[in-house]
């Protein structure tokens, strides 16, 4: 038989078992659902990192209080409760000008920025809201961080009472777009904004001695993070080795306890990618899960499905159907429920994946929207089909196997 | 076209052929022979009956007539070929060209229309579209069915079910018609009508029709009449 009347005939099977047809469908919808879901938050994760981590260059190192366990996964701060600072008291461990001396000291590091962050009240046109704001080195953090400016300048050292800002802040967050030389106001404070950053997100960068007045919890001279750019390279290794040995001296700790983490931005990458690809993997686990449910689901409507039509199959024997025809008709039948399984849930999981930063809010996972991937569109068509087909290939073949005398003596 | 049919069966050309054939099955331990030793030659062009009480062996031999079933010992051979040495496939291939069933309770596909029931044999043959159909109008026309094309088995009468039945074995145009017990399960003015439908096809077009009943008025439309009992031949006869 041609294959075009097996597939007529498979698609008629499947229409004349309406009700059964379509909660195998289901089943497979909802599996197929889940996995584009979790793949569109999956592709969303990895735009926000790897704009985070666009920020740092290969040449950056961060420095941070605290010693870090197994990396520094999501920015500064480690093991802040840990083995006491510098002079081994119960202290918090701190970041300050003596580190940032000790840090002049070695001729193998470029540029030093210090950096304190913290969460401010902004107002503009009677708009106010809360967003994060960075103290920065303005002399060097022009030279060291990897943000471009999109409009007007970077900070430089003269600057007092002016800010950079993001662009998402600059362009969405208060409805109408804040521009060059604007005027805006940071916890009761007038600040001029002097450039907008090429980047989506609603912080500000601010010179950290005006930072100190606006984040109300911070010390003067006591640093959140000190951002350092190496004068080579390829030589990264052995100067976070240089390095942690003179941090190591400075503060009084040993190699063993160090009350700080010194991380590369090639570091964080490759921690985060190893933790994002774990939580990936385990989501996708759970979904697998479903899609196995409906697997499951195929199998036992086509052994369903061939026991109900094993009369029919004699039949179709009697009249002339070989094996492969029989065998052809019921693959078809299991794949094609495996398809449109596959179809309907790539439009839910399209709009599950629309839905879920709604309903979940602006969560740290969701922070970067999501992402249906043409790729994971034609993977899980690809997948549902199979599983339709591998589902229903034991059901199938019995049927094709099916000696014509024994299936039409069938009640 | 009767003069064709009676040429060809006089001038004894063997369309199928029985050689010492067993049919045992097993249940369990137990062997239970169906059908013993048989050993028979049907000619083309003949109208053959094949007769006998429940449980004489008469649907074992009409399955393994129409190459649904392979014996347990002995050889049949259909047009010279032996079936026992065909692969399933081939056995699908040459019971689709050679042999059309009409069965006691019609088995048609429920799910499909009375046209589609006719053309199904066709596309399992490969027919050209516009071939096929052409050939499945002008067969449901014959058998009166124009006006039922479109309709479901479910909504047809038995005796127009039965009559589908027809049509579909004759769409491929087999040399063998096996009909068992092809008027069972209608009243006898549909079943008489069934029957000389069958008796028109070998008197007029020459086909080689194979009849399994356990009526022994239905033999009279044979010409020949195979009596089975306990597995055994018992008599043949013809009708001249």
């Amino acid at each position: 038989m041609k294959l075009r009347k097996c597939l007529k005939h498979a698609f008629e099977m499947v229409l004349h078992s309406k009700i059964r047809s379509w909660l195998t469908i289901l089943g497979i919808v909802i599996g197929v659902a889940s996995v584009i879901a979790i793949m569109s938050i999956s592709s969303g994760m990895q735009t926000v990192v790897s704009n985070q981590m666009g920020n740092l260059g290969g040449d950056i190192l961060t420095l941070s209080a605290g010693a870090s366990r197994g990396g520094n996964m999501f920015g500064p701060g480690g093991d802040r409760g840990g083995s006491g600072g510098a002079s081994a008291t119960n202290k918090t461990p701190e970041l300050t000008r003596t580190d940032v001396q000790a840090l002049k000291s070695l001729p193998d590091l470029k540029l030093i920025d210090t950096e304190i962050r913290g969460t401010v009240t902004i107002s503009y046109l009677g708009k106010s809201g809360k967003v994060s704001l960075t103290g920065v080195d303005p002399a060097v953090w022009s030279k060291i961080t990897t943000l471009t400016i999109a409009q007007g300048r970077m900070l430089d050292s003269a600057d007092q009472n002016v800010v950079v800002i993001e662009g998402g802040l600059a362009n969405n967050y208060f409805g109408k777009p804040v521009g060059i030389n604007q005027m805006i106001t940071i916890s009761g404070s007038a600040f001029r904004v002097v450039g907008i950053v090429d980047d989506t997100g609603n912080g500000i960068y601010m010179p950290i001695n005006m930072a100190y007045q606006e984040i109300t919890d911070k010390t003067t001279g006591v640093y959140d993070s000190i951002v350092i750019k190496v004068k080579d390279e390829s030589q990264l290794d052995a100067t976070i080795n240089k390095t942690t040995a003179k941090l190591i001296a400075v503060r009084h700790v040993t190699a063993k306890k160090p009350d700080f983490s010194l991380t590369s931005s090639k570091q964080m990458q490759a921690t985060r990618s190893a933790m994002m690809s774990t939580m990936n993997n385990f989501l996708l686990a759970i979904a697998a899960v479903s899609l196995i449910v409906g697997a499951v689901g195929v199998a036992n409507t086509m052994f369903t499905s061939v026991l109900e039509k094993t009369k029919e199959i004699g039949i179709m024997k009697a009249i002339g159907a070989r094996n492969k025809d029989v065998l052809s008709i019921f693959l078809m039948n299991s794949a094609l429920i495996g398809l449109v399984g596959g179809i309907i849930g790539i439009m839910f999981g399209i709009v599950l994946s629309g839905l879920l930063p709604v309903l979940m809010g602006e969560t740290g996972m969701l922070r970067g929207g999501t992402l249906v991937s043409l790729n994971s569109v034609f993977l899980a068509i690809g997948v549902s089909v199979v599983i339709g087909i591998l589902a229903g290939a034991i059901p199938a073949y019995r049927a094709s196997k099916l000696k014509p005398v024994d299936a039409l003596r069938y009640e | 076209m009767a003069t064709k049919k009676t040429t060809a069966a006089q001038a004894g050309t063997v369309l199928l052929r029985f050689e010492n054939v067993w049919k045992i099955y097993k249940m369990g331990e137990v062997e239970a022979p169906a059908l013993k030793n048989i050993t028979v030659k049907i000619l083309k062009g003949d109208f053959v009956a094949i007769i006998g009480a429940s449980g004489s062996g008469k649907s074992t031999m009409m399955n393994l007539i129409g190459c649904l079933d392979t014996p347990t010992k002995g050889k049949i051979f259909l047009k010279n070929q032996d079936i026992s040495s065909l692969s399933e496939s081939d056995l699908a291939s040459l019971r689709g060209r050679t042999i059309g069933f009409i069965f006691q309770q019609y088995n048609l596909i429920p799910s499909i229309t009375t046209f589609d029931n006719v053309l199904f044999p066709l596309e399992f043959l490969e027919y050209d579209d516009e071939e096929a159909q052409k050939r499945t109008r002008d067969i449901l026309l014959k058998v009166g069915l124009g006006d039922k094309m479109y309709n479901r088995p479910t909504q047809l009468s038995g005796g127009q079910q039965q009559r589908v039945s027809i049509a579909r074995s004759l769409v491929t145009n087999p040399e063998i018609i096996l009909a068992d017990e092809p008027t069972g399960a209608l009243d006898s003015v549909t079943g008489r009508e069934v029957l000389e439908m069958l008796h028109k096809l070998w008197k007029e077009e020459g086909k080689t029709i194979v009849m399994v009943t356990h009526d022994l008025n239905l033999a009279k439309y044979a010409h020949t009449t195979i009596e089975l009992k306990d597995g055994e031949i018992q008599r043949i006869s013809t009708n001249d």
